[in-house]
């Protein structure tokens, strides 16, 4: 009988989307329970507005953990204050939006690839390369802007962080969705994925095998700046301002949603679905916990507990595998 | 030709890669003397080495858990979480070392939690603290309220604005707890298996050592020397603030990586760790006196932690390759005393 719960339990927590799936439906019993207003199609569809900008920088970050070699990117907020500074800067002289967009996605494009040329081409730590720039960044955001918030934005601008289409906010419609199934095509049906998940599992194994480990983790990173830059972009246009200090605890919060949607820490297991799915339950568990008017201080802990019990369970899952296998 | 020999003449081995950042901290201040003639004033530089103390104390402990090849990120967070139980004490009219007892006693209780949570559940060291950081955090905002601890009586701020013979105080405990340090690193069993483990975990645990007896020990080290700091942070600004030690965990693991400790664990020393503090306490003033905006400060950190960072993997390079050399020069000796 124990043996039979035991292997029911393996199967729910094995499978990552399960899991999640059945967490949301948790998440959400216990939000409408405590707010009435919860558990609404206009809530739960205006409620993903919140997790737009998460969602992207988030996916960005669970390729670069899933690209292995101890690979992180702390550097996302940074990336993203400081593009968004640039993008508010470009447009107060005058450059026509759409040429400032372009121009803001290409410099979150290289200061990705900075990091990527620092940390692949030239073998620093993930973890102190990516600190390093977090600084450098955040710093140079903060010089730019001289600390007072960039604003006087064309009211259309406005559109695509606050807008509606067909009751969905346009930012999801119009970015998050595409860019989650681009994504998704890349990594689950063409070489370069498949190539990620290898360099991740293993290093040698992939060198052998004739993949540029260095190229790989070095457009991951890049594509991570410009995932940012993306979302810097929506942050402006939500916010209506551009302020340096919009992507503190950003990388945080990207690393924590990454871990809960199931990607190993030391690289090769986890999904974009994973992700995705986290993005969904951390941004219910935000606005609900507003909707039920608890002080919003909490969600830090909520998410450090979220964290927390993530990784462990992937651990444990992890180490049980093994223990199958017979490696441990 | 003159560069490549300058660099073999002076590029330091990794054995005593500490005496890299001396020589650029001498560097940096004869080069701040020179500019500002206010800098080498003994007001200021008194000023310097009591604003760094908090933070010289903290990275004592970090530099021990990144030679073992783990890192905390919590310490900002426990910090701001100590400091607030040391400011009701000081309101509640306790009496100081009751307080000092039950500072370092909340420090000691939080490292071993995170230390347990690394050990035991085996969760990367990074992202345990990670999480412990969140929470923490929160803590500080509910014991706050949304309200600073503001006004508070002096009773630790001798430790820092104090003198001695005419020396400020903070140099005694500096030199106190760096001596006990490095004493303890250098020539302790347990500091030198905290070296053993960042070289190599399973072969440490394969040699008898009790590693998760090591890695619990080194974190709470960590949290007591957080909660020793609070002390003084409090000492020193009389208040705490919602934002308190925000900043903190990102400058000590700056300064022990200015000083010389591997990233990957495994070496470096404390003495490397007090000069990588004091060179970025330098900076920082250096900055200010020469009239740069103080918003300039984070970016010249980051470029600093990565150029260090940078000269690390470049001297490990090197090693590598001269070991290499002699492994190849050795081969062929042999090769010809067969061959004779």
């Amino acid at each position: 009988m124990k043996e039979k719960l035991n292997h029911a339990l393996y199967i729910i927590l094995g499978n990552r989307v399960y899991f999640l799936i059945g967490l949301i439906a948790i998440v959400v019993i216990i939000m409408s329970s405590m707010s009435p207003y919860f558990l609404t199609v206009n809530n739960m569809l205006g409620m993903t507005r919140f997790g737009a900008v998460l969602a992207l920088v988030a996916l960005g970050e669970t390729l670069v953990i899933l690209a292995g070699g101890g690979g992180i990117d702390l550097s996302v907020g940074a990336i993203l204050s400081l593009s968004g500074i640039l993008f508010g800067i470009m447009m107060k002289a005058g450059i026509p939006l759409w040429a400032a967009a372009l121009a803001c996605i290409v410099i979150a494009g290289i200061l990705g690839a900075v990091n990527g040329l620092t940390i692949a081409k030239l073998g620093l730590p993930p973890l102190i390369g990516t600190l390093g720039t977090m600084y450098a960044y955040g710093a140079l955001a903060l010089v730019l802007s001289k600390g007072v918030p960039v604003s006087g934005f064309p009211k259309e601008f406005g559109f695509l962080g606050q807008g509606m289409i067909l009751k969905i906010p346009v930012q999801v419609l119009l970015v998050v969705v595409p860019v989650f199934i681009f994504l998704q095509f890349i990594t689950s049906k063409t070489k370069f994925g498949r190539n990620i998940y290898l360099v991740g599992v293993n290093e040698q194994a992939a060198r052998f095998a004739g993949i540029s480990v260095v190229n790989t983790r070095f457009v991951l990173y890049t594509l991570s700046g410009i995932l940012a830059g993306f979302g810097s972009i929506i942050m402006a246009s939500y916010l209506m301002t551009a302020r340096a200090d919009v992507g503190n605890g950003l990388e945080l919060q990207a690393i924590t949603v990454a871990m809960l949607g199931g990607t190993n820490i030391m690289g090769g297991t986890g999904s974009l679905t994973g992700t995705i799915l986290a993005v969904l339950i951390v941004t219910m568990v935000a606005s609900g916990l507003q909707l039920a008017n608890v002080n919003t201080i909490w969600q830090l802990a909520v998410l450090g507990l979220i964290l927390l019990g993530a990784v462990a369970i992937n651990q444990a899952i992890s180490n049980r595998d093994a223990k199958r296998h017979g490696i441990a | 030709m003159i560069l490549k020999a300058i660099l073999k003449g002076f590029a330091p081995r990794p054995e005593r890669r500490e005496i890299f950042t001396i020589l650029l901290l001498i560097a940096e201040i004869i080069i701040f003397s020179l500019i500002s003639k206010n800098f080498l004033s003994t007001q200021n530089l008194s000023t310097v080495l009591r604003n760094a103390t908090d933070l010289a104390i903290i990275a004592i402990g970090m530099t021990m858990v990144m030679i073992m090849g783990g890192i905390d990120i919590s310490v900002g967070s426990s910090l701001g979480v100590v400091a607030i139980i040391i400011g009701w004490m000081i309101q509640a009219d306790f009496h100081p070392l009751l307080i000092v007892l039950a500072a370092m006693a909340v420090g000691t209780g939080i490292g071993f939690i995170n230390g347990a949570l690394i050990t035991y559940t085996k969760i990367p060291d990074i992202i345990t603290t990670l999480g412990t950081s969140n929470i923490l955090r929160a803590a500080v905002f509910a014991m706050l309220g949304g309200r600073w601890l503001t006004g508070l009586p002096p009773v630790f701020s001798w430790m820092t604005a104090g003198n001695f013979f005419g020396i400020p105080t903070s140099f005694f405990l500096l030199l106190a707890f760096y001596l006990v340090f490095w004493y303890f690193m250098t020539f302790r069993p347990s500091g030198r298996h905290i070296y053993a483990i960042g070289n190599g975990l399973e072969a440490t645990k394969l040699a008898g050592v009790d590693v998760n007896r090591t890695r619990m020990k080194a974190y709470g080290i960590l949290g007591a020397l957080v909660g020793f700091a609070a002390l003084l942070y409090v000492g020193r600004l009389g208040s705490v603030e919602i934002t308190v030690g925000i900043d903190l965990p990102m400058q000590a693991i700056a300064a022990v990586v200015i000083g010389g400790t591997s990233v990957k664990g495994g070496s470096g020393s404390v003495i490397g760790t007090l000069a990588g503090v004091l060179f970025m306490a330098v900076m920082r003033n250096g900055i200010v006196l020469l009239g740069i905006p103080s918003l300039w400060e984070r970016f010249v950190i980051g470029l600093l932690i990565l150029i260090s960072v940078g000269v690390d993997l470049f001297i490990s390079h090197q090693t590598k390759r001269r070991q290499q050399m002699q492994l190849a020069q050795q081969r062929q000796a042999e090769l010809s005393v067969v061959s004779h």
